[in-house]
C-alpha cells in the first residue's frame, strides 16, 4: 500500500506535519515498514479539502484528528482482511 | 571589472540610558558606478540627540557628497561649515572615518580622529601607507589600497577601544588588543554581520552590558561574486513555463526552486523525479524536495515568508542567527545561501495566481507573494547583494 501525503502550503497550515508524524509512529508502533510505504507530494489541487492524502488510487481529506481512524480502518482493516 | 565585491555589515550599541546612538554608519554607491561604494561611519560629540544628529548629517552629507564625485576637501570643508556649534564645548564636529571602496578594486581609506581602520589581510594585520593632509585645520589621514579577496577592514568608533576601561581592563580594550582578537577568527568564513556582531558583543560584554559610549563596528569584507538564482510561482502564461525555466537554469551560479507547483515545473523541465521529504526540522515550515540538478526545492509562501523574518532580524539585531546559521529546515537553507553565500542574486518571479492559494480561509495569497519578495529583495539589497528581479 501506498500512503501519499500532501505537504503543500495550504495543507502544511492545515496539519500536514501531524498527520505524517502520526502516520509514522502508527506504522512503526505495528511493524508495517514493510507493508506500507509514506511519501508525499507538493499540492495536489484539493486544498479545500485538506489535508489531501491518497491510498493507492483513492482520495481522502485527513486532519490531525481523524489521522488514527483513517488508519486503523484503511490500512489496518485492509491488511488484516487481505 | 574583477571578480571582487563588498560584503559590507554594522551596527551599533546605544550608550546606556540612551535611546539614540551618537554613532552613525552610512552607506552607498557611488551615483555613476555601482561597483564604487562609500562607507562613513561619523562619531558625534558627546552622546544622546545632539550626536545623533551632528553624526547623522556627517555621515549624510559625506555619503553623498562622495558619491557625486566630489573631493574630500570639499566634504570636509561642506561639514564644518555646516554643523551646528556645541554650546557647551564651542566647536562642532563629528569624527569620521570614509571608506571607499573604488571599482571593487582599490580602496581609499580617510579618517579623521576616530579609531584608525584596522586591515586584515589573510587573516593578519597589515599596516596602512598612510599620509596626513591638512584640510580647514584638521589633520585628516588618508591612505590607498589596492583590494584583495578575503581582506577584511574593520572600522570603531572610539566606544569600542573603551570598552572594558577600569572595569575588566585598565586602558580599555586597545586597538592592538582588537586587532588580535579578530585575527583568530576573521578567516574562518563568516559574513560581515556576523564578523560584526562578534565584535560587538565582545564590546557589550567587556562593558558588562552596560556601554559607557555609543560603540560601532563597521566590518568590510571583500569576497568573490557569488552568483544565485530563485525562482518561486509558476508564470503567468502557461505556455512560458519552459521560457522561464530555460532562463533560470542556464544561468550561472546555484539553484533554488520555491513552492510547490513551481517545482512540479522545474521537475517537468528538467524531466526529473520531483520527491518531497517528509522531515519536518522546523515544524513551523513545511519539508524541503529533492529534484536532481537543482541546489535546493522548497515550499514558497511559508517557506519564503520565514526567510523574510530572518532577513530583517539579520539586518537588526542578528539575533536568529544561532537558528538558521545550521538548521535543517527549507528557510534556514535559503537565508545561508541568500545571506552568506550569494552575492548577486537573480530572482524569477511567477505572476501567476495560484488557484491553490484562492482559499479563503488561508492567510497565504497572491498578493502577500509579491509583497514577500519585494520585501525580501529590499532586504537584500541593504545587505548589499546585488539583487535582479525578473517577472513571468
Ligand atoms: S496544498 Fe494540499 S491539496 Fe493543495
Amino acid at each position: 500500500m501506498k500512503i501519499t501525503v500532501c505537504i503543500g502550503s495550504s495543507c502544511h497550515l492545515k496539519g500536514s506535519r501531524q498527520v505524517v508524524e502520526q502516520l509514522k509512529e502508527l506504522i512503526t508502533a505495528h511493524g508495517l515498514e514493510e507493508d506500507v510505504e509514506l511519501s508525499g507530494t507538493f499540492c495536489m489541487g484539493k486544498c479545500e479539502q485538506g489535508v489531501s492524502a491518497t491510498l493507492d488510487d483513492q482520495q481522502f481529506s485527513l486532519s490531525p484528528e481523524n489521522t488514527k481512524e483513517f488508519f486503523e480502518k484503511n490500512i489496518r482493516g485492509v491488511l488484516a482482511a487481505k | 571589472m574583477n571578480n571582487l565585491c563588498a560584503d559590507i555589515g554594522y551596527r551599533s550599541l546605544n550608550k546606556k540610558g540612551e535611546l539614540l546612538c551618537g554613532d552613525s554608519v552610512e552607506v552607498t554607491s557611488q551615483t555613476d558606478n555601482s561597483n564604487s561604494k562609500i562607507i562613513v561611519l561619523a562619531d558625534g560629540l558627546g552622546s544622546g540627540v545632539k550626536a545623533s544628529i551632528l553624526s547623522t548629517l556627517t555621515a549624510r552629507i559625506i555619503a553623498k557628497m562622495m558619491a557625486e564625485g566630489l573631493d574630500i576637501e570639499d566634504c570636509v570643508s561642506t561639514i564644518a561649515a555646516t554643523l551646528p556649534v556645541c554650546s557647551v564645548r564651542g566647536v562642532a564636529y563629528s569624527t569620521f572615518t570614509i571608506i571607499h571602496l573604488i571599482d571593487n578594486e582599490d580602496a581609499e581609506i580617510i579618517q579623521y580622529d576616530n579609531p584608525h581602520v584596522i586591515l586584515l589581510r589573510q587573516g593578519k594585520y597589515v599596516e596602512l601607507p598612510t599620509t596626513i593632509m591638512k584640510i580647514d585645520g584638521k589633520e585628516i589621514y588618508k591612505s590607498r589600497v589596492s583590494l584583495q579577496k578575503d581582506d577584511v577592514f574593520i572600522a570603531v568608533s572610539d566606544g569600542a577601544i573603551h570598552a572594558g576601561v577600569g572595569k575588566y581592563l585598565n586602558f580599555g580594550w586597545e586597538r592592538d588588543n582588537i586587532i588580535e582578537f579578530s585575527e583568530t577568527f576573521c578567516q574562518v568564513g563568516y559574513t560581515a554581520k556576523t564578523l560584526t556582531t562578534i565584535l560587538l558583543d565582545k564590546c557589550n560584554e567587556l562593558y558588562g552590558n552596560e556601554p559607557g559610549d555609543d560603540t560601532t563596528v563597521c566590518v568590510v569584507k571583500i569576497r568573490k561574486r557569488e552568483p544565485m538564482n530563485l525562482v518561486i510561482g509558476p508564470p503567468q502564461d502557461p505556455d512560458d513555463c519552459s521560457k522561464m525555466m530555460s532562463l533560470f537554469f542556464s544561468k550561472e551560479g546555484k539553484h533554488i526552486v520555491c513552492g510547490g507547483t513551481t517545482s512540479m515545473i522545474a521537475a517537468d523541465f528538467l524531466r526529473k523525479k520531483l520527491i518531497p521529504l517528509l522531515e519536518f526540522p522546523d515544524p513551523e515550515i513545511p519539508p524541503i524536495a529533492r529534484i536532481d540538478g537543482v541546489d535546493l526545492v522548497t515550499e514558497g509562501v511559508i517557506t519564503i515568508n520565514k526567510v523574510l523574518t530572518y532577513a530583517r532580524d539579520y539586518l537588526a539585531e542578528n539575533e536568529d542567527y544561532a537558528a538558521w546559521s545550521f538548521h535543517r529546515d527549507g528557510a534556514s537553507q535559503i537565508a545561508r545561501l541568500l545571506f552568506e553565500e550569494a552575492t548577486d542574486i537573480n530572482f524569477y518571479v511567477g505572476k501567476a495566481v495560484n488557484p491553490a492559494h484562492q482559499n479563503p480561509d488561508l492567510p497565504i495569497n497572491f498578493s502577500i507573494k509579491m509583497r514577500l519578495v519585494d520585501e525580501l529583495a529590499t532586504c537584500l539589497r541593504q545587505m548589499g547583494k546585488n539583487i535582479k528581479l525578473s517577472y513571468f
